[in-house]
């Protein structure tokens, strides 16, 4: 806190000179060739916070790149800024799922409270500054914000105050110093998720709870951080095992009833401490002024079924030891079978058995496509060349999805394995991981797993003492959803804009640097150790017949309990949505299953009895994607949702070609009309037309796929379209084609009045209030505060 | 050698020449705008697109290489109205007139818009030159005209129109021997005239600070329309106007002086690239999508040659005349 002049850095006090020192630092360690650009981008932003234009300059200087190569990239990714931020960045989530559940009155609350101007984004004071971000994977806790790397779920627009107040206190907090004490002489244990999701709903706080019991306590228990166990909707968690091998589950926990719980199970070191605790609790009881009987101790196994229900009838390949396994032990994966599947490829296989198990298995690919993965595999093996390149797709970016995040952050070690053995089958030399911007936790926790590799031998030369060496590294994307293509993120790495190419020529025959380079999946890699140690006879048995294996969905949108589920291939989706997710929000029936993010399409609910494939989900109009599964209930207007996914695809086109760059923007301007009620019936025949061209004409699959959203709900909901043409929305989404009325059943308890943030409800106590519709922005503060549900959306 | 199939005729190719190359040797009449020979570029504006008949799919065929059996389509309707909607598309983000409002409307077909062109630059000879290959020296058709330009023309949207009569009449006067250069040499007529709809206000005050020459003409007219293959491609297709309208991000008749005689205006812009790529550290993209556009950065002009107009499809990059 040196300054208030928004740079979080000495830039200022040590002028010119010091920037170019520490960018000389920087571009000594990262290099100087042309495709070194994105990272020597990421480390200069990181180091001043943003691109000063000297730190550029010295670029051009030292480097080859030049100012058309970093002008053309630096204004591609959304991650690069040219102007410095304030302190703190809140990043609020438009992810699909949060934006059902109303990211955008969230993101306009905090603009309010800041008191940031339209086109502003930074405060006056520079502490904060605002973005709106593509998604950041937590979707079962939507609508979610981070600020800075702390991140906060469920976020109400009328509670921002309260989240940045939280904010602050944690900031203070953390200056403190945190101990931790050690014990040899254990009582049991008890495990945290530790995810991103987890942390957003306040594990942290949790954790923090757990270490301060113990030590008031005097128990000694080990706390261990465990992977997503897939119940993102019941977090915080935490698992007590005893060492009779009990393991008791306690979702939605706070950090208040921790001690409580480990009371519980655990005896305290000695008869005083534990009266001087019971004395404590009464006295918190009163303070605090809790009841402790509806939290503890008799509804325990109600407490657990739901969460069990949500967990059972599923199938774990990729998220095998969910709930168990610690990330980052790798002694742990290990003895849990761990790269017995690498060993057993590097002793008793050759590179060609390898290839044809998976050829055998008839797995696909999960990115997307559906391509078969061991095709891939044969044609990049059969490549002729020394130099070959696997690269694991970790560019997750529909909103909507976070399937890959959770898997790199809770099973990196079995990604890691399967990418060696798909260097190994290959024949390639080098790995790359590339992981989205969004994902930091996922980074570092892949460069831990990898460096715990190359300690074990499993990485590097003569990996476990065999003729294959190869190493993996990680390249950190840079916000651009088209680079989750292969092509595009070919030229990312190579320090390029991310424009997708033409193919043939495919990667597996010329890729990354002209080399043949497989490109896989996160989720895909996660299923090859599988299919290598049992082999893929068994693995064919789980699944359907053109679609081998399991699939895992990240669930969220307006259900009861999203989170990340994996399941086999064939499973109906009203199974997922009514026995894995435990039905829709608010007792509200089903109206559509949106499957695929901005790729995909909207399922309607009479189809939810088909099984899930590729081959299904595609003659529905939608696509298996990487595994967005997002729900919509009868309070969600289609032509909102279809306009939601164009608006998105038309921000991240990369623009090349003509039909994704002018025809989605030519789209989107009809949609734009049909959601203020300003459309004609025409404009629905051409938007159908524009949507069916673009289909066939799009250079790229991003742009053929993005008509999907628009297709599907045409063919589906074709009536919400006639509607809106109309000037009806019956969701009341569409909020130009909708007012604000209060009902006869308004009992003049001001509340609304008083919450609301544009003065746009006149205080009268004991009177009908009424609404300001040339004030009010419908930021529906006033709905969720009145007890009396006597505020409606009405049509205009 | 391998053979394919095209508009049911069979074709025998190497297979190392892209379609676009393979089929315009066989007499296929391919349109197409970021590719020009052997200048380096990217598929971008689809206009050149096939269909590939086994999938239904379309090809940019200056891209795509030939497979053996592959059967494609080259002049079905279908095909035509796709290329016809890639078209459409750029024109609805294509903010320029091509021929100026004044010289459509004249019912004489004085060249108006160039007359004022000389005449702003003081060349009167070369105006009165332009006047002399419509209007006889002697009797003057405006006289008498119920001046349609000054009714059409664009600066009465921003203040009052150009005085465009008195303009001609003093080119009229001014003596000078112009010799009797029978120069018409027979114009291309182009059925297709882009129109930019109307100016925004910021346009406007824009537009009055910058076109400040004696005629105060904005000089409508594109620089570059006689070599602009955007125009003649819409004029083949039967193209009126686009069906999508025309909207962009884009200052209307922003033009930046390159280098020498060459102009960039970004309005013009299709952003099919043949410039960026045909530059080293020249011309360069900026953003991405709809926003994406082409830039010149001040520092980079010094590395730019005046022949990169030959390589533009349309008159956003274009060689100004004497």
């Amino acid at each position: 806190m040196k300054d208030m002049t928004g740079c979080n850095c000495d830039c200022l006090s040590g002028g010119q000179e010091a920037m170019t020192r520490r960018t000389d630092a920087i571009i000594d360690r990262t290099g100087t060739t042309r495709d070194k650009l994105i990272p020597l981008l990421q480390a200069i932003q990181q180091e001043f916070s943003y691109l000063p234009s000297d730190a550029l300059n010295r670029l051009y200087e030292r480097t080859e790149i030049d100012r058309a190569q970093l002008i053309s990239v630096s204004t591609f990714y959304s991650q690069f800024r040219l102007a410095p931020y304030g302190k703190h960045i809140i990043k609020v989530c438009i992810g699909t799922a949060c934006h059902v559940k109303g990211a955008d009155a969230v993101y306009d609350a905090f603009k309010r409270e800041l008191g940031l101007a339209a086109d502003s984004i930074t405060t006056a004071d520079q502490q904060y500054s605002i973005e709106r971000v593509a998604c950041l994977g937590c979707c079962a806790l939507a609508p979610v914000v981070q600020i800075d790397d702390k991140i906060f779920g469920h976020v109400q627009p009328g509670r921002v105050r309260e989240v940045l107040d939280e904010f602050e206190s944690l900031a203070a907090s953390r200056a403190q110093e945190k101990e931790e004490e050690q014990s040899k002489d254990v009582q049991g244990e008890v495990r945290l998720g530790m995810e991103n999701c987890c942390q957003a709903s306040g594990t942290a706080e949790v954790h923090e709870a757990v270490v301060q019991a113990c030590r008031e306590l005097g128990i000694n228990i080990r706390i261990k951080p465990i992977s997503c166990v897939g119940a993102c909707n019941q977090v915080p968690l935490i698992d007590v095992a005893t060492p009779d091998g009990n393991i008791v589950r306690y979702p939605n926990i706070k950090p208040d009833e921790v001690k409580e719980i480990l009371l519980h199970h655990f005896r305290p070191a000695s008869r005083l401490r534990r009266l001087r605790n019971a004395i404590l609790n009464h006295i918190d009881t009163f303070h605090t002024d809790q009841t402790w009987d509806n939290i503890l101790f008799t509804p325990e196994k109600e407490r657990t079924q739901s969460i069990n229900t949500f967990l059972g009838g599923q199938y774990r390949i990729s998220t095998e030891g969910y709930g168990h396994l610690n990330p980052l032990d790798i002694d742990e994966y290990i003895s849990m079978g761990g790269f017995e599947a690498l060993r057993k490829a590097l002793t008793t296989m050759s590179r060609e058995q390898i290839v044809d198990e998976v050829l055998k298995s008839g797995i696909r690919g999960r990115g997307g496509g559906g391509f078969p993965t061991g095709r891939k595999w044969q044609m990049v093996s059969r490549g002729d060349s020394k130099e070959k390149y696997v690269i694991c797709n970790g560019d997750e970016g529909d909103p909507g999805a976070f399937m890959d995040r959770i898997l790199l952050e809770s099973y990196p070690l079995r990604v890691i394995e399967g990418m060696i053995i798909a260097g190994r089958a290959t024949g390639a030399t080098e790995g790359i991981f590339y992981i989205r911007a969004e994902y930091p936790q996922a980074v570092i926790r892949i460069r831990k797993a990898l460096d715990m590799c190359r300690q074990k031998h499993l990485l590097g030369q003569h990996i476990l003492d065999s003729d294959f060496s190869f190493d993996i590294q990680v390249f950190e994307g840079a916000g651009a959803f088209v680079c989750g293509e292969e092509t595009a993120l070919i030229a990312s790495i190579e320090g390029k804009r991310g424009f997708p190419h033409l193919r043939p020529p495919y990667p597996a025959q010329s890729g990354l640097f002209g080399k043949p380079t497989l490109i896989n999946n996160v989720e895909t890699l996660s299923q090859i150790s599988y299919i290598i140690r049992h082999g893929a006879e068994q693995y064919t048995k789980i699944g359907t017949e053109g679609s081998r294996g399991t699939k895992v969905f990240a669930l969220a949108g307006k259900i009861n309990h999203g989170g990340l589920i994996e399941v086999p291939m064939g499973t109906t989706l009203r199974q997922i949505v009514e026995e894995i997710g435990g039905g829709v929000e608010g007792g509200e029936s089903l109206k559509a299953v949106q499957t695929g993010g901005p790729s995909g399409g909207c399922i309607p609910a009479e189809l939810c009895d088909a099984e899930v494939d590729f081959d299904a989900l595609n003659k529905m109009g939608a696509i298996m994607g990487s595994g967005g599964l997002v729900v919509l209930s009868e309070s969600s207007c289609m032509v909102d949702v279809a306009r939601y996914f164009l608006n998105f695809t038309s921000e991240e086109s990369c623009g090349k070609c003509t039909f994704c760059r002018v025809g989605i923007r030519r789209m989107l301007d009809i949609l734009d009309r049909l959601s203020t009620g300003q459309g004609k019936m025409e404009d629905i025949d051409r938007l159908e037309e524009l949507a069916l061209s673009i289909k066939r004409a799009a250079l790229c699959g991003l742009g053929k796929t993005a008509p999907n959203p628009v297709l599907s709900t045409l063919r589906y909901f074709r009536h919400e379209y006639e509607e809106h043409v109309q000037g009806i929305c019956r969701t009341g989404s569409c909020k130009q084609m909708v007012k604000l009325l209060i009902t006869d059943d308004c009992v003049g308890c001001t509340k609304c009045a008083r919450s609301c943030p544009n003065e746009a409800i006149a205080y009268t106590p004991y009177q009908k209030h009424i609404i300001d519709t040339s004030l009010c922005t419908q930021c529906g503060l006033c709905i969720d505060e009145c007890d009396y549900h006597a505020i409606k959306k009405v049509k205009k | 050698m391998m053979k394919i199939t095209v508009n049911n005729r069979t074709l025998e190719v190497s297979g190392e020449r892209t379609l676009l190359e393979e089929l315009r040797d066989a007499g296929c009449d391919i349109p197409s705008l970021c590719y020009a020979g052997k200048a380096k570029h990217e598929a971008s504006c689809m206009v050149c697109m096939v269909r590939d008949v086994a999938t239904s799919q379309m090809l940019p065929s200056c891209s795509t290489f030939p497979t053996e059996g592959m059967q494609l389509d080259t002049e079905s309707e279908d095909v035509k109205n796709m290329r016809r909607m890639s078209l459409e598309l750029l024109l609805s983000d294509h903010r320029a007139d091509c021929e100026a409002p004044c010289v459509v409307v004249c019912p004489a077909k004085i060249d108006v818009a160039r007359v004022i062109l000389h005449y702003d630059r003081g060349q009167m000879d070369k105006a009165k030159a332009v006047l002399r290959e419509t209007a006889s020296a002697d009797q003057l058709p405006c006289v008498g005209c119920k001046a349609s330009c000054e009714k059409a023309c664009r600066r009465g949207t921003l203040d009052t129109a150009v005085s465009v009569r008195a303009i001609i009449e003093e080119v009229a006067k001014y003596k000078a021997e112009i010799p009797n250069t029978a120069s018409s040499a027979a114009k291309v007529q182009h059925s297709f005239s882009s129109k930019l709809g109307r100016y925004s206000e910021a346009e406007k005050e824009w537009l009055k600070e910058v076109y400040n020459q004696p005629s105060r003409c904005l000089h409508c007219a594109c620089e570059g329309k006689d070599k602009c293959k955007l125009r003649e491609y819409a004029s083949q297709a039967g193209i009126k106007s686009s069906r999508y309208g025309v909207s962009s991000h884009q200052m209307v008749k922003e033009q930046q002086h390159v280098s020498g005689r060459l102009y960039y205006e970004p309005a013009k812009c299709v952003r099919c690239g043949l410039c960026v790529y045909n530059s080293r550290n020249g011309f360069t993209f900026q953003h991405r999508g709809f926003d994406m556009q082409v830039l010149i950065p001040e520092e980079n002009k010094a590395h730019i040659d005046e022949h990169l107009a030959d390589l533009c499809p349309t008159g956003a990059l274009f060689l100004r005349q004497d």
